[in-house]
């Protein structure tokens, strides 16, 4: 193995030679470059080995020292980029791998309880111009446009000239539009995709669903209350963009949406809706009134099936419209129940055990309570009845028999079962602002007599109709306390529900036995009464409501009415309540049972005819 | 005859690995692994591509080939070129005169040709008939005179011009560097080697910053006196030539390059211009090398190499996903093999039997170290992108080839050295 050694020295040597030779040979001095002419070569093997001697160590140095130099600058290079700069260079790298995207994905939609789409997202696009990029002229552009836009050309024009870039054109422009203007092939022009929320019954159950606004946020109605659950919480996608701009998914995020097909199904029957809304439309119309409202709830479990209010607005240009008109004022605003409430007293008095069945009562025609003067709406013409069993106090709607009613009751135990029924809270309904109803404090009740004698007839505290219509279902239902509510249920597209709202009553407010009693007593003083409700195995309870408004100052309007009529039906096996509302008819004769009473009786033909609802059996 | 041989004790292997006893197995050593490494590396590069590539196994196997055709070259006698060299120097102005004619077109630019099927670049093959032809005129006759310094200049013109008009910018640079470095160890007067190239720095320096290049044209004469053998002559000629380059430099510009070529050569100082085009590679390159930061981001998960930021990676650019995916230490680890590499051809260069192998080692040399620098210097930003690969690292068959060929002759030279005993 005598190579070894020989390769160890010869791997060593030149450093050696390095290190140890410090004689530096200078570069050979200026017009004596020869290397042959300094020495005479003995071999011709040896002048050619002359050439390395004579290069010397300088020139030797001089090819390291070069290469250190260079491997050194090229070190201190990579150092500047890997070590002082790398922190900066790999954020940059980051930052042009990285794309978040917020995955678009529809807003869920919204139907009946038949399917029928209130609400639903579409595709729809956006158009700017970029006046800068043009390729081509101005007037070439404005040109080709017009058509499509269906916008004047000079106007176009001007709007180029205003802007250089970054111009909106048009908004929810639908996808044949923007398809064609992407034929077009014009630079300068941008077509941003975005979903539109599209109302498709445009104002038929506007007030129930609301709107969205521009950035896809509900501003009313269960648009609003349900934002959460009819936005789809979608988590930020985190995407690699590879160099060619084409987008890599992180395999660490991979398989994670979580998408689903659910929509919004209401209890509303967009049938019923239909013909309720013409109907209050027409009334309205008919009467002048200022407003007016519809409730149809299912009596057995507070679902509503209809449920207007007018006048209304389109949420699809819902800019256009009065804020004041996007909310439910069914829901929303307060107002005297009136003559409507009675039948709610008979049953508290009946529960409470002051009165019977068959109790006669006293109308006076007229009365004093301290200072405060009674009289039923009708004793101008009337006078007093004298007395009245309990089918023709609420045939006559007699204020002063009711007073009577009430004054049997102990007004503690009367206001404690007017609280019992939830007056002062909320229904619970899905729309937003909802108003408690405003029924005075026990020490205010008890203050003064004419309190619960105002109550007895509906006036001094205040409700919502769709309270009123809650208390008339419990009379109707057996005497249960049931949530008002429009959501039937979150389907899936394989009819899967998921969230269902409790159905459960509330509580329970007055005994069947008591229920039974109102409701036939009702239906009875209907059949008497001028509402024309004979609808042959369709029997209904209702009663009028006609009440003077209360003015601010305190008092009431003499001319200023707001009319109504509640009804339950069929009568044995009660389905439906049925109210109507109108705030401010004018003409001659208004009254609950001539304005409100035709608009319930419509509603009940229809409603009997769409919802297939049994007659009463014999 | 056969008693003796039983007799003997050394094996028979041995005998027959004795015709490589004096190789230089560190070279050998770090070249191989260098050609492993940059196929693991071009592997990177790849795994991510649409489409499946196989250059990783195309570099492995070409490189092994190249290593039995350098261990072959090895056992030969390295002197027997310099009868063949004119006949070398003739195959290859006619290698790169073919292209002209039957050029082979990829990419954009003409410089394959195709024999059999098998295409190659003749520009990658011609550094090596440039080395040996140089080695051999300065075997001969070393340039010690003006006169045979101008004959071997005028010799290697005809390849460098043949490769500059092709237009290979990036060959034609190393052929600059292959002859300055073999003149120099050629005892050429280094003042004339610095003469020769002052005429860029003027072209560059008129344009750039007149003061300095007064000041220039005087330093070029007062070296023109002291260097040249015929001083007012010398200085007036140097004197004019550089005056000549700097007012023509902005014609030469325009009319000599291509403008691609110029793109490449000035938007490396300001690749921010054009960030999608021409300043894309050394923006995404410098952006990669920086993200590996101080230890990488390890084999194939260098993000900006599978993300494919860089294109055409595997080539000239196989050192961005290096400093990506190996960090700073790694490409500290790949400088020094490199040094190392240098290292050895010198000692080799230094060790030669005659200047004809000491040539041919200092030519290798040359070739070696002007190409990592240059391309390792475009990777970083630092030079212009002028489509010059990284020995043994990055992929390309020829060039692969043309390296493994060198090194097979300077292993020839190392293994055909004088035994250090008889010296001793």
């Amino acid at each position: 193995m005598g190579v070894f050694p020989s390769l160890f020295a010869y791997y060593l040597l030149p450093f050696a030679s390095l290190m140890t030779d410090s004689k530096v040979t200078p570069l050979r001095p200026r017009n004596k470059p020869s290397v042959n002419s300094s020495k005479t070569p003995k071999t011709r093997k040896k002048s050619h080995r002359s050439v390395k001697t004579n290069l010397g160590n300088a020139r030797l140095l001089l090819v390291w020292g070069m290469l250190l130099l260079g491997m050194g600058g090229l070190g201190l290079n990579l150092y500047w980029l890997q070590v002082v700069g790398a922190e900066k260079l790999a954020n940059k790298a980051q930052q042009q791998q990285q794309v978040y995207m917020r995955p678009y994905v529809p807003r869920r939609p919204i139907v009946d309880r038949n399917g029928n789409v209130l609400a639903s997202d579409r595709l729809v696009y956006s158009l700017y111009a970029h006046p800068s990029q043009f390729k081509v002229t101005k007037a070439e552009v404005a040109d080709k446009l017009a058509g499509l836009l269906d916008r004047d050309r000079r106007d176009l024009l001007e709007k180029f000239a205003k802007q250089k870039s970054g111009l909106s054109l048009a908004n929810a422009l639908p996808e044949d539009t923007a398809n064609q203007i992407t034929a077009l092939k014009l630079d300068g022009l941008e077509l941003i995709r975005q979903y539109s929320r599209l109302y498709p019954q445009q104002e038929l159950a506007s007030e129930v669903v609301g709107y969205v606004d521009l950035d896809h946020q509900g501003q009313a109605g269960l648009e609003y209350t349900q934002q959460d659950l009819l936005e789809p919480k979608i988590r930020t996608l985190r995407l690699r963009r590879a160099g060619n701009g084409a987008l890599v998914p992180d395999p660490m995020s991979e398989g994670f949406i979580d998408f689903d097909d659910k929509h919004l199904q209401l209890t509303l029957d967009m049938r019923l809706q239909r013909v309720t809304r013409s109907l209050l439309k027409e009334s309205l119309a008919k009467y002048q009134a200022k407003r007016g409202t519809i409730v149809v709830m299912d009596v057995r479990d507070g679902s509503l099936l209809a449920l207007v209010c007018e006048p209304t607005f389109d949420p699809n240009k819902y800019s256009k419209y009065d804020v004041s008109l996007f909310k439910s004022w069914a829901v929303t605003d307060l107002y005297e129940p009136g003559s409507t409430f009675k039948p709610i007293n008979v049953a508290i008095a009946l529960e409470l055990g002051a009165i019977q069945g068959n109790s006669i009562f006293n109308d006076r025609g007229k009365l004093k309570i301290e200072h405060w003067e009674i009289k039923n709406h009708d004793y101008d013409t009337v006078g007093a009845r004298g007395r009245l069993n309990l089918i023709q106090v609420l045939q006559h709607s007699s204020n002063t028999g009711m007073v009577d009613l009430v004054q049997r009751m102990n007004v503690r135990q009367y206001h404690e079962a007017l609280m019992n029924l939830e007056l002062n809270q909320r229904a619970g309904i899905e729309l937003p602002g909802e108003g408690a109803g405003q029924l005075k404090d026990l020490k205010k009740f008890l203050g003064s007599p004419v309190e619960a004698a105002t109550t007895a007839f509906g006036q001094g505290f205040s409700l919502t109709p769709l309270k009123l219509a809650q208390l008339h279902a419990a009379i109707a239902n057996g005497g249960k306390l049931v949530r008002p509510h429009l959501i039937r249920a979150w389907v899936d597209s394989e009819g899967q529900t998921s969230v269902h709202p409790d159905p459960r009553p509330l509580k329970t407010v007055f005994s069947e036995e008591t229920s039974r009693i109102v409701l036939e007593k009702m239906a009875a003083s209907t059949k008497l009464s001028g509402a024309n409700m004979d609808i042959p195995g369709y029997p209904v309870a209702g009663k009028s409501g006609t009440a003077q408004k209360a003015s601010p100052t305190g008092g009431y309007y003499e001319n200023v009415k707001i009319v109504s009529f509640v009804a339950s039906f069929p009568v044995n096996n009660p389905r439906l309540v049925v109210l109507a509302v109108l705030d401010e008819p004018k003409g001659k004769d208004i009254f609950g049972t001539t304005v409100a009473a035709p608009i319930v009786r419509s509603v009940i033909d229809a409603a009997i005819a769409i919802e297939g609802i049994p007659p009463n059996s014999p | 005859m056969f008693q003796r041989s039983y007799n003997d004790k050394i094996p028979q292997w041995k005998t027959w690995l004795a015709a490589w006893q004096q190789l230089d197995f560190v070279l050998l050593f770090l070249v191989v692994s260098l050609t492993a490494f940059g196929g693991l590396i071009i592997q990177s590069t790849e795994v991510r591509q649409e489409t499946v590539r196989w250059f990783w196994l195309y570099h492995w196997l070409l490189g092994a080939f190249g290593l039995i055709l350098a261990l072959f070259i090895a056992r030969l006698r390295y002197e027997f070129l310099i009868q063949w060299h004119w006949v070398i120097y003739g195959l290859t102005n006619c290698s790169l005169i073919a292209i002209k004619f039957f050029g082979v077109e990829i990419n954009g630019s003409t410089r394959w040709l195709s024999i059999l099927g098998f295409q190659f670049q003749p520009s990658e093959f011609a550094k090596l008939g440039l080395i040996i032809t140089m080695a051999a005129l300065l075997h001969a006759r070393p340039a010690n005179s003006i006169p045979s310094m101008t004959r071997t200049l005028a010799i290697t013109a005809i390849p460098w011009g043949l490769v500059f008009v092709q237009p290979d910018l990036g060959t034609s640079l190393v052929f600059g560097a292959i002859t300055l470095g073999m003149l120099y160890w050629a005892n050429v007067n280094p003042g004339w080697l610095i003469l020769m190239i002052s005429l860029l720095p003027s072209a560059i320096l008129f344009n750039v910053y007149r003061p300095a290049w007064y000041a220039w044209l005087v330093a070029m004469g007062i070296l023109a006196w002291f260097t040249l053998p015929w001083e007012k002559v010398g200085v007036a000629i140097v004197t004019f030539a550089n005056v000549i380059a700097g007012g023509a430099s902005g014609y030469l510009w325009n009319q000599l390059l291509k403008d691609y070529q110029k793109d490449r050569l000035i938007l490396f100082l300001q690749p921010e211009k054009d960030p999608l085009g021409g300043g894309y590679h050394l923006i995404q390159s410098r952006i990669a090398i920086g993200a590996g930061e101080l230890w990488g981001k390890g084999l194939q998960h260098g993000t900006q190499t599978q993300l494919n930021f860089i294109p055409e990676q595997h080539t000239d650019f196989i050192f961005s996903a290096v400093g990506e995916e190996f960090g700073f230490i790694g490409s500290i680890c790949l400088l020094i093999v490199f040094w190392l590499i240098c290292l050895r051809l010198i000692i080799i260069a230094q060790n030669a039997r005659e200047n004809f192998g000491s040539l041919l080692a200092i030519g290798v040399l040359s070739m070696i170290i002007f190409q990592v620098f240059v391309n390792i210097s475009m990777t970083i930003g630092l030079a212009p992108i002028t489509g010059i690969p990284l020995p043994w690292m990055s992929y390309g068959r020829s060039a692969l080839l043309t390296n493994f060929l060198a090194i097979g002759l300077v292993e020839s030279v190392a293994n055909n050295r004088p035994r250090l005993h008889f010296r001793r």
